[in-house]
């Protein structure tokens, strides 16, 4: 046809056609794949594997190739067996990029199911397209209040298509209060809150942290939102000392934190109790520290110790966190837990759907989820809010032992069924 | 022979061809929802959507010599005042973008009358301030969620259109129509008197200045048109994401890194160079983008390499061998007996 005929002529537009074709392709490809004769289920991924949030995906690889490996031996649903396929996409760190290849696991691979994890950058543009898009939607590993206030959403109603599991902000100030109440410090507290998705929620005046702090007695220097990725704390250090702080706390990031780190001991402010959200999950963050990285203290949200075997799987938390170190040689890290868990809910509600081609059908299954997962227990019929569950959470502290950092859980008032594992101490 | 016999000529054969293509494929990408899938649809939006940011840099740097490293302030400007004209006015998406275009040139005067005293690199690294100011203002909006940012409200996304297909549909149009409004615009203006004098600056400004043209004003109406178009598609880019924060929107890398990177490898100073880097950025993105950061290195790695061996770009490296032109921009003296080929006249 007229596209076609005229074929020593390369035009512009032809170019530009050709390759529109191509690019397409494969989308055309999978969607014929999609309804071959053995069926097969598409899991859509989305998480930070690059970037400066690259260390919430560090396990990526390790994680769902194992649940991979599971997941192609087929999952039973009404007698049926189902093929399993996870397609993970790298959100790099960007929230415009993890909108983008949400849409893509949406629009192109046609997955059944969206999952999504880490940081509100990630969890809630996934969480948006999926809404829009109306794919069954589950995310983890960040904080509801983000998640849900931080997508409009609305208590009343609710959102229709994405589900969240974590825990959630009066889960994080409880636990803080519990390992500060036992530490003896005196009740000063130095707040560090920037002004990103994560720092608004924590410092927020009704909701976050300055509320809850002051009716358990403590006052809080809040010196302002300051701008994420800061050179330069000397104003708040100087706030801090003038009101002889003893405990500093916020959500920061690792940069961030290792400037005001560095600062504070050039300064002269000399804080007994460090608990930072965020900054001190990863242990190649706190190595990178030093010997100054001994004795900080963070939130805990899954170790080890967790009592709580795979429902996939049926290893405990001990056997999930040593496979991971002895393949890759690398300490384990919390979000290896919460990654099993999301697979482990994926797993459960596909076995459990009624009628596996109807999204409605996936998202009743979602909505009468009753798992125990290695992080806990999740349930949507028990929670803050419609949409999220809540998982337990403890606070610990990194302790030198040896040459190698350990986190031990010191602090667990609110879910004793976490052990703890050690005394809280000061910092010198 | 006097000089009356001869005629100038502005088209060949080659570029009445490509715009009858051109014209054809048009109407054969507004027919997509007919026949493409839905995510095909999504990634032709996305690739006119950088198609058309490509072109507006490029007429700014190419041609007006203004080489801005923060056209991300008008993107993420764009994409901001969609979201407070749907959510707090209940503006229609739909009229929200031309506002948002309208919006972006009325901020854009009083930043060129600041940013114009500045030359060169230190024009370059002005604009990149300014985007940085744009993004810590935004950042202090708490009705827009500041740090924190925020999403569109499902019922803004479902006011466009009822069903689902049908605002996929719109937002494919809408995304097209600014690419096809873009290089239309940037075609029209540059066969105009003004682009005239644009491109005698490009060429060499000292001589522009000294044969009268007011190099200030022509410079200050391509800043405030491209500024204008370029909020406009910041609009649109924030429909398709739903989300909106400061990063995102004020984003260097996506709105700014990945444009230039297009416009040199495409060929900078012509109106096709940006279409075949555009295309070139997509076939990396597609194939290369799951590997990670290996993805960002073969991409610096093409730039490299073409800016050292067609510094030009590619089209302009086809060009100088072929020397054909698909949109008729060039002026050829025709002698009366050589009417039909335009192309050794020149």
């Amino acid at each position: 046809m007229t596209l076609f005929d005229s074929k020593n002529q390369i035009s512009r537009r032809k170019l530009l056609a050709g390759a529109a074709v191509g690019l397409a392709a494969p989308a055309i490809l999978y969607r014929t794949r999609a309804y071959a004769a053995n069926p097969v289920i598409k899991v859509g991924h989305v998480s930070p594997k690059t970037g400066p949030l690259a260390g919430f995906g560090e396990a990526d690889e390790y994680v769902i190739a194992q649940i991979q490996r599971l997941f192609n031996a087929g999952l039973q649903n009404n007698g049926k067996t189902y093929t399993i396929e996870i397609i993970t996409k790298d959100s790099q760190s960007n929230p415009n990029r993890a909108a983008e290849v949400a849409a893509e696991l949406i629009l192109g691979e046609e997955v059944d199911i969206l999952v999504g994890d880490s940081t509100p950058d990630t969890t809630n543009p996934v969480a948006d397209q999926a809404e829009v898009n109306e794919v069954p939607c589950i995310t983890t590993n960040c904080p509801w209040q983000p998640y849900f206030f931080g997508r409009n959403g609305d208590p009343a109603k609710g959102f229709e298509y994405t589900y969240h599991f974590f825990w959630g902000l009066e889960d994080v100030i409880a636990a803080f209060l519990d390992l500060w109440g036992s530490s003896g410090a005196d009740k000063k507290i130095a707040g560090l809150f920037p002004n990103d998705a994560d720092g608004n929620a924590w410092g927020d005046p009704k909701l976050g942290l300055p509320p809850a702090l002051a009716k358990a007695g403590y006052t809080l220097t809040d010196p302002g939102r300051y701008q994420p990725l800061s050179d330069d704390f000397t104003s708040q250090i100087s706030a801090f000392k003038e009101a002889g702080c003893e405990i500093v706390t916020g959500n920061m990031i690792p940069p961030d934190f290792a400037n005001f780190w560095s600062q504070a001991a050039q300064q002269g402010f000399k804080p007994k109790v460090v608990t930072i959200g965020k900054a001190l999950l990863f242990p190649s963050v706190i190595e990178s520290l030093g010997d100054r990285g001994d004795g900080l203290s963070s939130e805990i949200w899954w170790t080890p110790n967790h009592p709580f075997p795979s429902s996939l799987t049926g290893e405990s938390s001990a056997d999930l966190a040593n496979g991971y170190m002895e393949a890759t040689n690398r300490p384990w890290t919390q979000p290896i837990g919460f990654k099993h868990a999301l697979f482990e809910v994926t797993a459960d509600v596909i076995r459990r759907t009624a009628d596996l081609d109807d999204p409605q059908s996936i998202l009743e299954a979602i909505r009468t989820t009753d798992l125990t997962t290695v992080v806990g227990p999740v349930n949507w019929a028990v929670g803050p809010v419609k949409n999220v569950t809540k998982t337990p959470l403890v606070a610990g502290q990194w302790q030198k032992q040896g040459d190698k950092f350990e986190l031990v859980v010191t602090a667990n008032k609110h879910a004793p069924e976490i052990p703890t594992t050690g005394e809280f101490k000061l910092l010198s | 022979m006097s000089a009356a016999t001869y005629t100038i000529s502005r088209s060949t054969p080659v570029s009445r061809a490509a715009a009858v293509a051109g014209l054809i494929l048009c109407l054969f990408l507004a027919a997509a929802p007919w026949w493409a899938g839905r995510a095909d649809l999504r990634l032709m939006s996305e690739i006119f959507l950088y198609l058309s940011l490509a072109s507006l840099w490029n007429l700014l740097a190419g041609y007006a010599g203004l080489v801005s490293v923060g056209q991300q302030a008008f993107v993420g400007f764009g994409g901001y005042m969609l979201f407070a004209f749907t959510m707090f006015l209940g503006v229609s998406p739909l009229l929200a973008i031309p506002i948002a275009g309208v919006l972006g040139a009325v901020v854009a005067l009083p930043v060129a009358i600041l940013i114009f005293r500045l030359r060169g690199a230190y024009f370059a690294i002005g604009t990149w301030v300014i985007a940085e100011v744009f993004r810590l203002v935004f950042a202090q909006v708490s009705d827009l969620g500041g740090g924190s940012g925020t999403s569109l409200p499902i019922d803004v996304v479902k006011s466009i259109a009822a069903s689902r297909s049908a605002r996929e549909s719109t937002s494919y149009w809408l995304a097209l129509g600014i690419a096809v409004l873009v290089i239309a615009v940037a075609f029209l203006f540059l066969r105009s008197r003004q682009g005239l004098a644009l491109t005698a600056i490009r060429d060499n400004e000292l001589a522009a200045k000294s044969l009268g043209i007011d190099i200030w004003k022509t410079k200050l109406v391509v800043y405030i048109v491209t500024a204008a178009l370029t909020a406009a598609t910041g609009a649109l880019i924030f429909l398709q994401k739903l989300r909106i924060s400061p990063d995102a929107a004020f984003s260097v890398n996506d709105w700014t890194a990945f444009v230039i990177f297009i416009v040199v490898i495409g060929g900078i100073g012509t109106l096709e160079g940006p279409i075949i880097g555009t295309i070139i950025f997509f076939a990396l993105r597609e194939t290369l983008a799951d590997l990670g950061t290996i993805y960002l290195l073969v991409l610096g790695l093409v730039a490299i390499v073409v800016m050292l061996r067609a510094p030009k770009g590619l089209w302009g490296m086809l060009r100088a061998k072929v020397g054909i032109e698909f949109f008729p921009l060039a002026r050829r003296v025709v002698k009366p007996s050589e009417t039909q080929d335009g192309r050794h006249g020149k």
